[in-house]
C-alpha cells in the first residue's frame, strides 16, 4: 500500500474541514480544534498546515462572497477531497487493524 | 454616554507590517481571519486582550509561506542544474579558443607565479626577528644625535664617552618600573661583516663569528638552549655560550661541550656554559659564541674590539614605549657630559621591526628593507594586474561574438545574474588553470630565485592557509579578469543583439585601448627601472674607487705577527713569494673603514677647554671636522695605488716621517677650509706633525656614504689592524698557498683567514645586485606579458578584420600595406603609453637614486632605449599575427561569408 505521509496535526485539520463541511475556513477551524480537542493553536499554525494540505491535494480551496465581519473580505472556505478522505479512512483502517492485534488487557483496560 | 462609541480596531502598526510582508495572494483571507478572530476576542474578552492576540498573530505570521518574495517568477540564487552546463560551455569556449585561451592561462599564470614567489620572499623576509616568545615585548633603543649640522640616527647605546665602558642606562630596569629585563649585545664597529676570532680547544683551532652579551640576553630572545642553563649562561665573567656547530666543531657533542674549556685569542680561557641551536636565517643576528658581558667590558683581561652595543628592553604587558622611552630620556639626560656639541635623544623601536625599518629620516626608523619589500611587493601586482588586464582586454574584444550568445540566452529567459555567473564562472575556470600552471612553474622557479635573493625559500604546499591563500589568489584574480565581460555582456540589450546592431560605443573602444596602454605603461616603467638599477649597480662595481680594489687581499694583524721582529720577518718572507706584489699594513681594511673620530674623542686625555680631538692650523674655535683616522705602513700609498695631488707620500729617507708627517685627502682639505696645506700643522690623538701629501679622495666605504675627510700616518713601530697584499692577477691561489706556509710558521696559535678587498666590496652591494637580478627578470616578465595581450588583440582584431583583408587582397593590396594597417594602432598605443610612463619612471627613479651619494644621471638614452625596445618587442609580437593574416589567402576568407 502505497504511504500517505500526514502529520498529527494535518490529520486533526483534515479530519475538522471534513466535520466543518462548507464552513470551514482558518478562524472557524482553529475554534473548532478548541472546542472538539481542548487545544489552543494559533491562526498561522492553522494556515500553514492548509496550504500544505492543499499542495498535498487532500483539500480544496474556493473564496466565499464577502461578509461584513471581517470587514468586508472574502473567507477561503476549504472542502475535502475524495483523496483526503480516502487518506483519512487509510489512516484509519491501520489503526483498526493495529487495534485488533493489540493484546487484550490494554484493550480492557482502554475500554 | 456616547452613542456613537467608535468601534473597537486592532493596532495600526500590526495591520501596517502585515500589508508589508504577507504576499498579497494570501494577504485577503489572513486578514480577514484575523479581523474576525479579533472581534471574536472583543466580544469574549477585552478589547486589550483582542488587540494583543492580532499583534501575536501578525508576528505569528511571518513565516516562509506567508512571506512576500521580492521578485517574481522566483528563482534559486545558485541554479544547480545550469552549473554542469555553463562548464561545458566554458569548456568548450577554452577550446575552441586554444590560443586566446592559451594567451589568458600563461599570462596568469606567469603573473601567479611572480606573485607567489614574491610573496614567499615577503613572508620571508618578515619572519625574520619575529621567532621570539616575547617579541611583543621587546625593544630596542635608538639614538637621535642632532648637531648643528646634521641629523644622525643611530641603534647604540648611550655611553658616557670619557670612558668607554660606561653605559649610561645599565639600571633603567631599577629605574623605570615598566622594564623587566635588559639585554645588551655588542654589535661592533666592524660588523656586519664582522670579525672572525681564534678559539682553541686541544690542537683545534678555528676562526669563529660571535659577539658579546649581557646574562638577560639568553632568556629574553628564543635562541633554543639545547644544553646548559639559559638563566645562568652568561652570569659568570667566564661564561660562553656556544651554537651546535661549533661544539660540534671543537668537542663533538653539544652534551660533550659543557663545561669544557676553550682558549680565545691565544689570551684567555672560557667555560662552555651553554649550547644553543645553530641560527637559521629567519635570525637577524649572526653569532657562533656568546661571551660575558662583562668579559667584554673589560678592558684589559680581553681584547677589547667593539664599542657599539645594542641594548634590548623587555617591557611588561601594556606599557607604553613611548611613555618608556620618555622616562629613559629623563634618566639618561642628566648623565651626559656637559657641554656637548650635539642633543642625544632616546628613542625605542619593537624589536622585531629593526631587520626592516633601519633607516633613519629625521631620527625616526622609517626605511630600510622594508622599501625593498614594498616595491617588490607593488611589482607582483602589477604583473598579476596587466595579466588580469589581458584577460579582460580579451575578454571585452571578443564579445562582440559573445554577444550574440548573451542575446539567446537573454530571449530564452536567462536572468541577468546567471549570465553573470557564467560569465565569472570561464573566467574562474581559467584563473583555476592558470593556478595549477603556475604551482609547476614556481616548483621549477624557486631554486633560481633562491639563488638570485641568496634565500632558503620553499613553497609550503602541504599547509591549510597555503592553499587558503591560493585559492583566494585564484578567486580574486578570476573575478578581477572576469568583472568586465561578466557586467558588460551581461548587461547588452537582447534585441540590438539579435538585430546585429552591436557594435562597440566608442567608450567600449578606449576602454580598451586605455587598458593596454595602461598595461604597457606599467612595463616601461619597470623597464626604465631595470636599465637604471643595472646601470647604477655597474656603475657602483666599477667606478675608479680612488683605489685598486683587484688582486687584493688582506687579513687581520693578530698574535705574534703584532710584533715588530715577527711582522718585519713575515712581510720579508712573504715579499719572496712568487705572485705577490707588495704588502703592508692599515688600520682598517680600506673599503670598510667605519672608524670616525668623534668631536669630542679624547677629551678626558687632554683636559683642556676645547678638547677636539684632531686639530690644524687655522682651525677656529669650536670648529668641528669627523675625520676618519688610519694608521699605515711606508709602502701603503704604493700598494693600494692611490694618488697623491699635491706633496709627495710617506718615505723612509724623511727620518722624521714616522713621528710627523701627516696624508690627508682633498675632502680633508675642503673641510678644514685650508689653502696651501703642505707644511701646515696638524694634531691627532696628541700627536703633533706637518701635513706632507694631499691624496686624491678615494672611497673608504659603501658608495652609499659620502666621502669623508681622512687623514693618514705612518706608524712605523706599531702592528695592528690589518695586512694587505697586493697579488699578480691571476696568482692568488699560489700565493695564498705560500703565504698560509709562511703565517703558520710564525704565527702557530692562529689560523690563516683571508679575505678579497672586491669580493667584500661585492658584498656591500648586495641588496642592489638581488634588487638588479629580480627587476631584470621582472621587466622581461612584465613585457612578455603585455606582449602576450598585444598578440591577443591582434590576433582578434586580424580575425575580425578578415574580410576587409580579403578584399584589400584581392583588390591587391601588398602584404606590407597590410601589416602596417594592422600595426598601426597598436604602435600608437606602446607610443602613447611610453610618453605616460616616462615621467613617473623619472620620478621614481630620481627617489630611489638619491640613495646613494654616488649615482649615474638619469640621461635620455635610458628612455630612449627603453621605448625603442617596448616597441620593437611589441612590433615583433604584432607582425607576428599581422603577417600571417596579411599572407592568408583572399579566397578562403572571402568564401566563409
Amino acid at each position: 500500500m502505497k504511504r500517505v505521509y500526514l502529520g498529527e496535526f494535518e490529520e486533526i485539520v483534515l479530519l475538522i474541514v471534513a466535520v466543518l463541511e462548507g464552513a470551514a475556513y482558518g478562524v472557524n477551524i482553529m475554534h473548532e480544534i478548541l472546542d472538539q480537542t481542548g487545544r489552543s493553536v494559533r491562526l498561522n499554525q492553522v494556515h500553514a498546515s492548509l496550504q500544505r494540505l492543499e499542495e498535498k491535494g487532500m483539500i480544496v480551496s474556493k473564496m466565499s462572497d464577502p461578509t461584513p465581519e471581517r470587514g468586508g473580505r472574502r473567507k477561503r472556505i476549504f472542502s475535502i477531497t475524495a483523496y483526503g478522505s480516502t487518506t483519512l479512512r487509510d489512516i484509519q483502517q491501520v489503526r483498526a487493524t493495529l487495534w485488533s492485534v493489540v493484546p487484550s488487557n490494554l484493550k480492557s483496560f482502554t475500554a | 454616554m456616547n452613542h456613537f462609541q467608535t468601534p473597537p480596531s486592532p493596532p495600526r502598526w500590526a495591520t501596517r507590517l502585515l500589508h508589508w510582508y504577507c504576499a498579497p495572494e494570501l494577504l485577503e483571507e489572513v486578514q480577514g481571519d484575523m479581523l474576525e478572530e479579533f472581534y471574536f476576542q472583543c466580544r469574549h474578552n477585552s478589547v486589550a486582550a483582542a488587540r494583543r492576540d492580532y499583534v501575536r498573530n501578525v508576528l505569528g505570521f511571518m513565516r516562509p509561506f506567508a512571506i512576500k518574495r521580492k521578485s517574481s517568477p522566483s528563482y534559486p540564487i545558485l541554479p544547480m542544474n545550469m552549473i554542469g552546463h555553463y562548464f561545458t560551455v566554458a569548456l568548450r569556449q577554452v577550446l575552441r579558443h586554444k590560443a586566446f585561451s592559451a594567451i589568458n592561462v600563461v599570462g596568469l599564470a606567469i603573473g601567479m607565479t611572480c606573485c607567489m614567489a614574491i610573496f614567499l620572499w615577503v613572508a620571508d623576509e618578515k619572519a625574520v626577528d619575529n621567532f621570539h616568545a616575547k617579541g611583543d615585548h621587546l625593544y630596542n633603543i635608538y639614538m637621535t644625535v642632532r648637531s648643528a649640522t646634521d641629523v644622525e640616527g643611530v641603534y647604540n647605546t648611550p655611553r658616557r664617552y670619557d670612558s668607554v665602558t660606561h653605559v649610561l642606562i645599565d639600571d633603567a630596569k631599577e629605574a623605570i618600573a615598566e622594564v623587566q629585563g635588559l639585554a645588551f649585545y655588542a654589535t661592533g664597529y666592524s660588523m656586519p661583516w664582522g670579525k672572525a676570532e681564534t678559539f682553541q680547544a686541544g690542537d683545534k683551532i678555528y676562526k669563529l663569528e660571535g659577539s658579546r652579551a649581557s646574562n638577560d640576553f639568553l632568556t629574553m630572545f628564543s635562541y633554543p638552549v639545547i644544553a646548559g642553563d639559559p638563566k645562568t649562561a652568561l652570569k659568570d665573567i667566564k661564561g660562553l655560550a656556544i651554537s651546535r656547530k661549533m661544539a660540534n666543531l671543537f668537542f663533538g657533542s653539544p652534551e660533550e661541550a659543557i663545561g669544557k674549556s676553550i682558549r680565545y685569542e691565544n689570551k684567555r680561557d672560557f667555560e662552555i656554559t651553554a649550547v644553543f641551536e645553530d641560527l637559521t636565517p629567519q635570525s637577524s643576528r649572526r653569532f657562533e659564541f656568546l661571551a660575558n658581558w662583562d668579559a667584554h667590558m673589560m678592558r684589559g683581561g680581553m681584547e677589547w674590539s667593539s664599542n657599539n652595543m645594542e641594548a634590548t628592553f623587555l617591557l611588561a604587558d601594556g606599557a607604553d614605549p613611548d611613555q618608556v622611552a620618555v622616562k629613559l630620556n629623563k634618566l639618561v639626560q642628566p648623565r651626559l657630559d656637559k657641554g656637548l656639541p650635539y642633543t642625544m635623544e632616546i628613542g625605542l623601536q619593537p624589536y622585531r621591526d629593526q631587520y626592516l625599518k633601519s633607516n633613519f629620516a629625521d631620527g625616526k626608523p622609517v626605511g630600510g628593507r622594508i622599501e625593498y619589500v614594498r616595491i617588490f611587493s607593488g611589482v607582483a601586482i602589477f604583473i598579476l594586474i596587466i595579466a588580469c588586464i589581458n584577460f579582460m582586454n580579451l575578454a571585452t574584444a571578443r564579445s562582440v561574438k559573445r554577444a550574440k550568445e548573451v542575446g539567446v540566452r537573454k530571449v530564452i529567459g536567462s536572468p541577468r545574474l546567471y549570465l553573470i555567473g557564467q560569465f565569472f564562472g570561464e573566467s574562474l575556470l581559467l584563473s583555476f588553470f592558470a593556478l595549477a600552471l603556475s604551482l609547476l612553474l614556481l616548483q621549477v622557479l624557486l631554486p633560481v630565485f633562491n639563488t638570485v635573493t641568496g634565500k632558503n625559500l620553499v613553497a609550503p604546499i602541504t599547509s591549510i592557509p597555503t592553499w587558503i591563500t591560493l585559492i583566494s589568489l585564484a578567486l580574486i584574480t578570476g573575478i578581477l579578469a572576469g568583472s568586465y565581460p561578466a557586467l558588460f555582456l551581461s548587461s547588452l540589450k537582447p534585441v540590438r543583439v539579435l538585430k546585429g546592431a552591436v557594435q562597440f560605443t566608442q567608450n567600449a573602444i578606449w576602454f580598451r585601448k586605455g587598458l593596454a596602454v595602461f598595461q604597457f605603461g606599467l612595463s616601461i616603467l619597470l623597464l626604465i627601472a631595470t636599465i637604471v638599477v643595472s646601470q647604477q649597480t655597474a656603475f657602483m662595481q666599477s667606478m675608479n674607487l680612488g683605489y685598486n680594489k683587484e688582486n687584493l687581499l688582506y687579513f687581520t694583524i693578530e698574535g705574534e705577527l703584532s710584533k715588530y721582529d715577527k711582522f718585519q720577518a713575515f712581510k720579508q718572507k712573504a715579499l719572496q713569494l712568487p705572485g705577490v706584489r707588495a704588502i703592508d699594513r692599515s688600520s682598517e681594511a680600506p673599503h670598510a673603514m667605519k672608524f670616525i673620530v668623534d668631536d669630542n674623542d679624547g677629551a678626558a686625555e687632554t683636559g683642556e677647554e676645547d678638547n677636539t680631538a684632531i686639530k690644524w692650523e687655522g682651525r677656529e674655535k669650536g670648529e668641528m671636522v669627523g675625520f676618519k683616522p688610519t694608521s699605515v705602513g711606508f709602502d701603503f700609498v704604493k700598494l693600494m695605488d692611490l694618488q697623491i695631488v699635491e706633496g709627495r707620500s710617506f718615505s723612509r729617507e724623511y727620518a722624521t716621517d714616522s713621528a710627523d708627517a701627516f696624508l690627508v685627502n682633498e675632502q680633508a682639505v675642503k673641510e678644514m677650509g685650508m689653502k696651501d696645506p703642505i707644511g701646515k700643522w696638524v694634531s691627532a690623538w696628541q700627536k703633533k706633525g706637518h701635513i706632507i701629501g694631499v691624496l686624491k679622495d678615494y672611497n673608504t666605504n659603501s658608495l652609499h656614504e659620502r666621502i669623508r675627510p681622512l687623514i693618514v700616518d705612518v706608524k712605523e713601530y706599531e702592528y695592528f689592524g690589518v695586512i694587505l697584499v697586493r697579488t699578480e692577477a691571476g696568482k692568488a691561489k699560489e700565493v695564498l698557498a705560500g703565504m698560509e706556509q709562511v703565517y703558520k710558521e710564525l704565527n702557530p696559535n692562529y689560523p690563516f683567514s683571508f679575505r678579497f678587498v672586491d669580493e667584500d666590496y661585492n658584498d656591500m652591494y648586495r641588496n642592489e645586485q638581488v634588487m638588479s637580478k629580480l627587476s631584470n627578470a621582472f621587466a622581461i616578465l612584465a613585457i612578455l606579458v603585455s606582449c602576450l595581450g598585444l598578440l591577443g588583440l591582434i590576433m582578434f582584431s586580424a580575425e575580425q578584420r578578415t574580410r576587409e583583408i580579403g578584399i584589400r587582397k584581392a583588390l591587391g593590396a601588398t602584404v606590407s600595406s597590410i601589416v602596417g594597417l594592422l600595426s598601426q594602432d597598436f604602435v600608437k598605443i606602446v607610443l602613447v603609453s611610453f610618453v605616460l610612463a616616462t615621467p613617473i619612471a623619472a620620478y621614481l627613479m630620481h627617489q630611489w637614486l638619491n640613495g646613494f651619494a654616488f649615482k649615474i644621471d638619469l640621461s635620455w638614452w635610458i628612455f630612449g632605449i627603453a621605448g625603442i625596445a617596448a616597441l620593437l618587442v611589441a612590433l615583433v609580437t604584432i607582425s607576428f599575427q599581422a603577417i600571417q593574416s596579411a599572407r592568408a589567402n583572399p579566397v578562403e576568407s572571402l568564401r566563409s561569408e
